[in-house]
C-alpha cells in the first residue's frame, strides 16, 4: 500500500509543480482540475447505479419500478458528469487561459533574458536558450488540461467505483483492490526505467548529434578523403551505437508498461473466476458479479492510456527545471540611490576580474582613466583581456575587486538603461533584424523621423548603397540577406550608433573582417562616429591607433602577469614599445 | 480522417518515408489489431461465462477461454510494440545514413546556402521526431481501426437495436466533433504559421540579445518578440473560442457514460418487453463503449501525424535536392593547370550573374591572385574550381579536363583548399592533420606541422599532438587553427591549391607565422588565392581583377599599377586603409569618398 501512496504522492507533487508553472492562470487551472475530479467522482457513482439496476432486473419477479428509479438516477448522474466535464473543459483547456499560460511564461522568460547579466547570457549557447523559450515552455503547458483530466479520471473514477463494489461485495472489492499495489509497482518500475533510459538516450542522442554536426560541417574535408555516406566511419559508429542503446532500452522498459495495460483484463478475469466460484457456491448474486464485470471493463481503456500519458509529466518536470534555472539567475544589482554621473570620463580603479569557472584572472589590478572626449586604444594579443575590459564598461559583469566609474559614479549605482543610453558599441559581428533597413537603423533611437534616419545613414556612408536597393530604405533585410556585404552591414550598425548619438563610443575591431573596399568606407563612417566623443577602441592594426590619446598594452594572458599596464605613452612613441616579436 | 498508407493526397508525408520499413509496420499494425480483437474476445468470453452461470451451467470453459485470449492479447500487443519500435529505430539509422550519403553528393554550395546548422538539425531532430509516430502511433492506429469495426459487428450480432442505440450516441459525438473541426485546415495553417513565427522570433531575440542589450537594453527586440507572442496567443485564443462549444460537446458525447446510459436505457426497455436476454445485454454493456473509446485516441493520432509530417517534409526537401550530375564520359587531368573558359554563373534564385563570361588560365606552378570588392565574384571563382556548383555557361578545366567530367575523387585528389572557416574535427590534433592523408606516419605529420609553423605551439600543449581540439578541447586561437589546416593541406600535397583570404583574422602576432606557413604550402603548386588585403600578392604571377562578376583586368602588379585602372584604384584605397588613423577630436583621414 505504501507504493500506492508514494505514487499518488509523486503525482500530487507533479500537479503542484504544474500549478506553479501556470503562474497567473493557476486559479483557472485549479478550478478546472477540481471540476474534472468532481466529474470523475460522479462517473464512479453513475457506474455504481448498475448494481441496484441489475439486482432489480434479475429479481424474481423483476422489479420494474426499482429499475426505473435507478435508471433515472443513473441518467441524472450521467447528465451531471457531462455538465461538470463541459464546465471543466470550458474553464481552462478551451478558454483564453490556456493560450495565456504559454504566453505569460515566454514573456517572463524574455524579460529575464533582458535582465540577466551578460556574462550568464554568453555562457549559454543560443540553441539552449532557444530550446527553453520555445520547446520547454510547450512541455510545461502540454500536461495542463486534457492530460491532467485523463490522469484524474483514471485515478478517481475507479477508486470511487471500488468503494461502491465494496458496499455490495467486499470479497470482490478486496480482489480488485489487491491489483492497486501491483499497478503502482509496475507504474514506478516503468517510470524508473523510463527515467534511466531517458538519460541514456539523451546521452546517445547528444553523441549522435555532435557527430552529425561534425559530419555536415566537415563534408568538404570528408568528401576530399572519400569518407562519406555509409563510409563515414565515425558517423556510422555513432548511429549504430544509438540504435543499440535504443534497442536495449526498449527491452528494459517495455514489460512493465505492457503488463500495466493488461492489468485490468487480468483483474476482470480474476473477478469472474472468483465470482463464478462464489456464485456456484451460492454466496454471491449473479447481478453483483455482472455489475462488477461491466464496471471494471470500463476502466481498461483509461488505465492503459494512463501509463502512456504519465510520462508527459516527466517531460514537464524536466522542462520546468530548465525554466526555473533561468529564472533563478539574479540580475546585476543596482545600488538603491540611482546616481547621476558627473561628466563622461571612465576610470578603472584596481579592477580584477575572472570568468566564472576559471581560476585565471582575466584582468588583474587594472587602473586607467579615459578623460572625457579623449580616446583610449587597447592593443595586445587575443586572450589578453582587451575584450574583457570593454565588456566590463558595458556591465557585462561586475568586477570582483576594484570599481569602474563613469563620471565619478560607480557603474553599479547606475540604472542599466541609463548606462546603455550613454554608450554606443560597434562590434565585429553586426546583428540585423529581419525587418526593413529603415527600422534597423531606427533602433538606435525609436522616435527618430525618417529624415533623421536618412541623415544618420548619409553620415555613416550607407545612403548610397541603400538607395540602390530595390525598395531603398524599405528593403527587408531578410529578402537581401546574403547580398549585404560585411562592410555594408557594419555601416548600417554605425548609422544606428550615430542615430543614438551617445557620448561614449566603444569600438571592437570594427574593420577586422572587412576587405579593402569596404574597409575604407567603414573607416570613414567610424571617423564620423567618434568625433567629439569619449572613445574606447580595440585595435588590431597598430597604425590605426597611433592617434589615440592613450594606448593601453595588454600582456599575453593579461590575467597572470601584469594584467594590463597603466603606462600611457605619448602617441607616436608607442610603436616601438608594442612591436614585440611574434610568438612562435 | 486519418491519413493512411493508401491516402494518395500526400505522397510527401511521413508514410512515404516509411517505405523501407513498411512491411514491418504493417505487421505491427496487424499484430496490434489482432491483440485488440483477442482482448475484445476475452471480454466477450467473460460475458458468455455470465450467460452460462445464468443458465446454471458450468462457466469454466468460458473462463478458461477468456484467460487464454487475454494472454494472447498480451503477447500480440507485446510483439506489435516490439516490431514497431525496432522498425522505427532502424528507420532512424536508415534515414540518417541516406541523408548523409545524399549530402555528400549534392553541390557543396547547397550546404553553404542551406546552412550546416539547419541541415544537421534535419538529420538529428527531424529524423528523431518521426519516432513518436512510427513506433508508438502505428500499432495504436491498427488497434483503433480494428476495435470499432469488431465492436459494431459484435453489437449487431448480439442485438441490432442495442447496436443502433450505441451508434446514435456515437453519431451525435461525431457530428459535434465534425462541427468543431470545420475550418480546421485554415486555422491549423494559421496556427502553424504563427507558431513558426514565434520560434523564429525566439531565435532572433536570443541571438541578438548580447548585441542589442548594449544599445537599448533590448527594448526594441523585446517588443518584436512580444508582438509575435501576442499574435500567436490571439490565433490560439481564436481557435479555442471557435471550437470551444462543439469540441466540449463532442468530448462529453464521446465519453463512455452516454453510450453506457443509452445501452442501459434501451436494455431495460427491451428486457421489459421480453425481447432481449440479460446475458446479451451485459455483453453489450461490456463491449459497447469500444466505439466511442476509439475516437479520442484517433484525434490524438491526428496530432502526431501532423507533427511527423512537418518533419517528414523537411527531410524530403533535403533528399529532393538534386545531386551533382555525373558525366557520361570520364576524363582525367593531364597537368596541374586551371582554366576558366567564358564562365557564367548565377546563384539559385538570383537573376543577376555572379560571374559573367570570365576566362583565365593559371599555368602549372604559378600563383594567380583574385582581387576585387566583396561581391565581385572572387569567392565564386574559387568555389567553382572544386565544383561547389556547376557553371551555367562555359567550362572550368582542371588539368585540361572539364571538372564535370572528372570523377569527384579524382578532382579532390587534384585540389586542396584552405578556406576562411578552418574546420577541425573533435579529435586529436594529429588525427586532424592526418585527414589530409590517412596513411601518414607520425613523422609525416610532424614534418607537415613544422612546415606549417605549427609544431612549436602543438608541442607546448599539455598533450602535444594528442591534444583534443574542438568545443571542450585545447584553446586554440584562430591563427593556430588555421595553421593546423595548413599542415593538413601540406600533408595532402595536392598539385593545385585554392586559398581564401587566409590571413584576415589573424592577430598581428601570428600573421608572420601564417605567411611563412602559407609560402611553404604554396611552393611548387598552382595557386589560386583570394586576397582581400593586397599586400600579400604583389609577387603573384598573375592578378585577376574582378568587378561585378566580370574579369576587368589581369596582369602583374607593376603592369596593372602602370595601367592605372581598377587595380590601381583598389591599390590606392588599400594604401589609404593601411594608413588610417583614428582620432576622436579631428577626423583628418583623407581618402577619396566611397559613395
Amino acid at each position: 500500500m505504501t507504493t500506492t501512496a508514494t505514487t499518488v504522492d509523486s503525482l500530487a507533487r507533479s500537479f503542484r509543480r504544474m500549478l506553479v508553472a501556470a503562474g497567473d492562470e493557476a486559479p483557472a487551472l485549479r478550478r478546472s482540475l477540481w471540476l474534472f475530479a468532481a466529474a470523475a467522482v460522479v462517473e464512479g457513482l453513475a457506474l455504481g447505479c448498475l448494481f441496484p439496476l441489475f439486482h432489480a432486473l434479475l429479481a424474481t419477479p423483476a422489479d420494474g419500478a426499482a429499475a426505473a428509479r435507478w435508471l433515472v438516477l443513473m441518467g441524472a448522474l450521467v447528465a451531471l458528469e457531462g455538465a461538470l466535464r463541459w464546465w471543466a473543459n470550458g474553464s481552462f483547456t478551451y478558454s483564453h487561459h490556456y493560450a495565456q499560460v504559454g504566453h505569460q511564461l515566454r514573456l517572463r522568460l524574455g524579460e529575464q533574458l533582458r535582465r540577466m547579466p551578460l556574462e550568464k547570457l554568453y555562457q549559454r549557447r543560443t540553441g539552449e536558450l532557444t530550446a527553453t523559450l520555445a520547446g520547454n515552455v510547450d512541455e510545461l503547458t502540454t500536461p495542463m488540461g486534457m492530460v491532467s483530466a485523463l490522469l484524474l479520471r483514471a485515478l478517481i473514477a475507479p477508486s470511487v467505483a471500488l468503494l461502491v463494489v465494496a458496499y455490495w461485495d467486499w470479497r470482490l472489492a478486496l480482489l480488485l483492490a489487491a491489483l492497486l499495489p501491483a499497478a503502482a509497482w509496475l507504474y514506478r518500475r516503468r517510470r524508473r526505467a523510463l527515467a534511466k533510459s531517458m538519460r541514456r538516450l539523451a546521452a546517445a542522442h547528444a553523441d549522435t548529434s555532435a557527430e552529425i554536426v561534425e559530419y555536415v560541417q566537415g563534408l568538404p574535408v570528408l568528401r576530399a578523403t572519400n569518407r562519406t555516406g555509409a563510409r563515414a566511419e565515425r558517423l556510422q559508429t555513432a548511429l549504430t551505437r544509438l540504435e543499440e542503446v535504443q534497442r536495449q532500452d526498449q527491452k528494459a522498459g517495455r514489460l512493465p508498461g505492457l503488463l500495466f495495460a493488461s492489468l485490468v483484463e487480468v483483474g476482470l478475469w480474476l473477478a469472474v473466476a472468483l465470482g463464478a466460484w462464489l456464485v456456484a457456491s451460492g454466496t454471491l448474486e449473479l447481478a453483483t458479479l455482472a455489475a462488477v464485470l461491466v464496471i471494471a471493463a470500463r476502466f481498461a481503456e483509461p488505465l492503459s492510456l494512463f501509463i502512456g500519458v504519465a510520462s508527459v509529466f516527466d517531460y514537464m518536470e524536466a522542462g520546468l527545471r530548465r525554466v526555473e534555472a533561468l529564472f533563478a539567475i539574479k540580475p546585476l544589482p543596482v545600488a538603491p540611490a540611482g546616481a547621476a554621473p558627473k561628466g563622461l570620463d571612465i576610470a578603472f580603479e584596481q579592477v580584477s576580474f575572472s570568468y566564472e569557472g576559471s581560476d585565471e584572472r582575466a584582468l588583474k589590478d587594472l587602473n586607467f582613466i579615459v578623460p572625457e572626449r579623449s580616446m583610449i586604444a587597447f592593443v595586445g594579443p587575443s586572450g589578453s583581456g582587451k575584450t574583457t575590459a570593454v565588456r566590463l564598461i558595458m556591465r557585462y559583469a561586475d568586477p570582483h575587486e576594484g570599481c569602474i566609474r563613469l563620471g565619478g559614479c560607480d557603474l553599479r549605482a547606475l540604472e542599466p538603461e541609463r548606462l546603455m543610453g550613454l554608450v554606443s558599441a560597434v562590434f565585429q559581428d553586426v546583428y540585423l533584424f529581419n525587418d526593413s533597413i529603415l527600422n534597423n537603423i531606427r533602433m538606435g533611437r525609436p522616435d527618430a523621423t525618417d529624415a533623421e534616419v536618412e541623415e544618420a545613414a548619409r553620415r555613416a556612408h550607407c545612403h548610397g548603397f541603400i538607395s540602390r536597393l530595390p525598395q531603398g530604405y524599405c528593403t527587408q533585410v531578410g529578402d537581401i540577406g546574403g547580398r549585404l556585404s560585411g562592410g555594408e552591414k557594419q555601416r548600417i550598425s554605425i548609422a544606428r550608433a550615430l542615430l543614438k548619438n551617445a557620448p561614449i563610443v566603444i569600438l571592437d575591431e570594427p574593420t577586422a573582417a572587412l576587405d579593402t573596399e569596404s574597409e575604407v568606407a567603414v573607416q570613414q563612417a567610424v571617423d564620423e562616429l567618434v568625433r567629439d566623443r569619449t572613445v574606447v577602441v580595440i585595435a588590431h592594426r597598430l597604425s590605426t591607433v597611433v592617434g589615440a590619446d592613450r594606448i593601453l598594452v595588454f600582456d599575453e594572458g593579461g590575467s597572470s602577469s601584469r594584467g594590463g599596464m597603466t603606462n600611457s605613452w605619448p602617441s607616436r612613441g608607442c610603436t616601438g614599445a608594442c612591436g614585440r616579436p611574434s610568438k612562435p | 480522417m486519418v491519413g493512411n498508407p493508401d491516402d494518395g493526397r500526400e505522397p510527401q508525408g511521413v508514410w512515404h518515408l516509411m517505405r523501407p520499413i513498411m512491411g514491418r509496420i504493417r505487421l505491427a499494425m496487424a499484430l496490434a489489431a489482432s491483440g485488440a480483437l483477442c482482448g475484445l474476445g476475452g471480454v466477450a468470453s467473460l460475458a458468455l461465462a455470465v450467460n452460462a452461470l445464468l443458465g446454471q451451467a458450468p462457466p469454466w470453459l468460458w473462463v478458461g477461454g477468456a484467460g487464454a485470449l487475454i494472454v494472447l492479447a498480451f503477447l500480440a500487443r507485446a510483439l506489435a510494440f516490439e516490431v514497431s519500435h525496432l522498425a522505427a529505430f532502424r528507420l532512424e539509422t536508415l534515414l540518417r545514413t541516406r541523408l548523409s550519403d545524399h549530402l555528400a553528393r549534392v553541390p557543396m554550395g547547397y550546404l553553404v546556402t542551406a546552412g550546416t546548422g539547419s541541415l544537421a538539425k534535419v538529420m538529428q531532430d527531424d529524423v528523431k521526431n518521426l519516432h513518436a509516430f512510427v513506433a508508438d502511433s502505428t500499432p495504436f492506429l491498427g488497434r483503433s481501426l480494428a476495435v470499432p469495426a469488431a465492436t459494431l459487428a459484435l453489437l449487431v450480432w448480439l442485438d441490432w437495436r442495442l447496436a443502433l442505440a450505441a451508434l446514435a450516441v456515437l453519431a451525435v459525438g461525431v457530428a459535434t466533433l465534425a462541427l468543431s473541426m470545420r475550418n480546421r485546415d485554415t486555422l491549423q495553417r494559421r496556427y502553424d504559421q504563427e507558431n513558426e513565427n514565434v520560434n523564429s522570433r525566439v531565435v532572433e531575440f536570443v541571438q541578438a540579445m548580447p548585441v542589442v542589450r548594449t544599445f537599448d537594453a533590448g527594448a526594441n527586440s523585446f517588443s518584436r518578440y512580444q508582438a509575435a507572442l501576442e499574435r500567436f496567443r490571439d490565433v490560439m485564443t481564436e481557435w479555442l473560442a471557435f471550437a470551444s462549444v462543439s469540441a466540449r460537446l463532442s468530448l462529453v458525447f464521446l465519453g463512455p457514460l452516454p453510450t453506457l446510459f443509452a445501452l442501459s436505457l434501451a436494455g431495460v426497455l427491451l428486457l421489459g418487453q421480453g425481447s432481449l436476454g440479460f446475458a446479451p445485454w451485459v455483453a453489450a454493456l461490456l463491449i459497447g463503449t469500444g466505439l466511442a473509446d476509439s475516437f479520442m485516441p484517433l484525434m490524438w493520432l491526428q496530432h502526431f501525424i501532423h507533427k511527423a509530417n512537418g518533419s517528414a517534409k523537411r527531410i524530403q526537401a533535403v533528399l529532393a535536392t538534386p545531386a551533382l550530375p555525373e558525366a557520361e564520359t570520364i576524363e582525367s587531368p593531364k597537368d596541374s593547370s586551371v582554366r576558366f573558359e567564358q564562365v557564367s554563373f548565377a546563384y539559385d534564385g538570383r537573376e543577376e550573374n555572379a560571374l559573367a563570361d570570365v576566362s583565365f588560365y593559371a599555368a602549372p606552378g604559378t600563383v594567380t591572385a583574385l582581387v576585387g570588392a566583396s561581391g565581385s565574384g572572387k569567392s565564386t571563382v574559387a568555389r567553382l574550381i572544386p565544383r561547389f556548383w556547376d557553371v551555367q555557361e562555359g567550362c572550368v578545366r582542371v588539368g585540361g579536363a572539364d571538372v564535370r567530367a572528372l570523377r569527384p575523387e579524382v578532382l579532390m585528389e587534384q585540389v586542396a583548399f584552405v578556406f576562411q572557416d578552418n574546420f577541425l574535427f573533435q579529435d586529436t590534433i594529429a588525427n586532424n592533420i592526418r585527414l589530409g592523408r590517412p596513411d601518414a606516419s607520425p613523422a609525416d605529420i610532424e614534418r607537415a606541422a613544422r612546415a606549417a609553423q605549427a609544431h612549436a605551439f602543438i608541442e607546448a600543449l599539455p598533450q602535444g599532438y594528442d591534444t583534443l581540439v574542438g568545443e571542450r578541447g585545447g584553446r586554440l586561437s584562430g591563427g593556430q587553427r588555421q595553421r593546423i589546416t595548413i599542415a593538413r593541406a601540406i600533408l595532402q600535397d595536392r598539385p593545385i591549391l585554392v586559398l581564401d583570404e587566409a590571413t584576415a583574422f589573424a592577430d598581428p602576432e601570428s600573421e608572420a607565422a601564417l605567411i611563412a606557413a602559407l609560402s611553404r604550402l604554396m611552393r611548387g603548386k598552382t595557386v589560386i588565392v583570394i586576397a582581400h588585403r593586397l599586400g600579400t600578392i604583389r609577387t603573384a604571377d598573375q592578378i585577376l581583377v574582378l568587378e561585378a562578376g566580370c574579369a576587368v583586368e589581369s596582369g602583374r602588379h607593376a603592369e596593372l599599377l602602370a595601367a592605372d585602372g581598377a587595380y590601381a584604384r583598389l591599390w590606392r584605397r588599400h594604401e589609404a586603409a593601411q594608413a588610417w588613423t583614428l582620432t576622436a577630436t579631428d577626423s583628418s583621414t583623407k581618402i577619396e569618398a566611397s559613395e
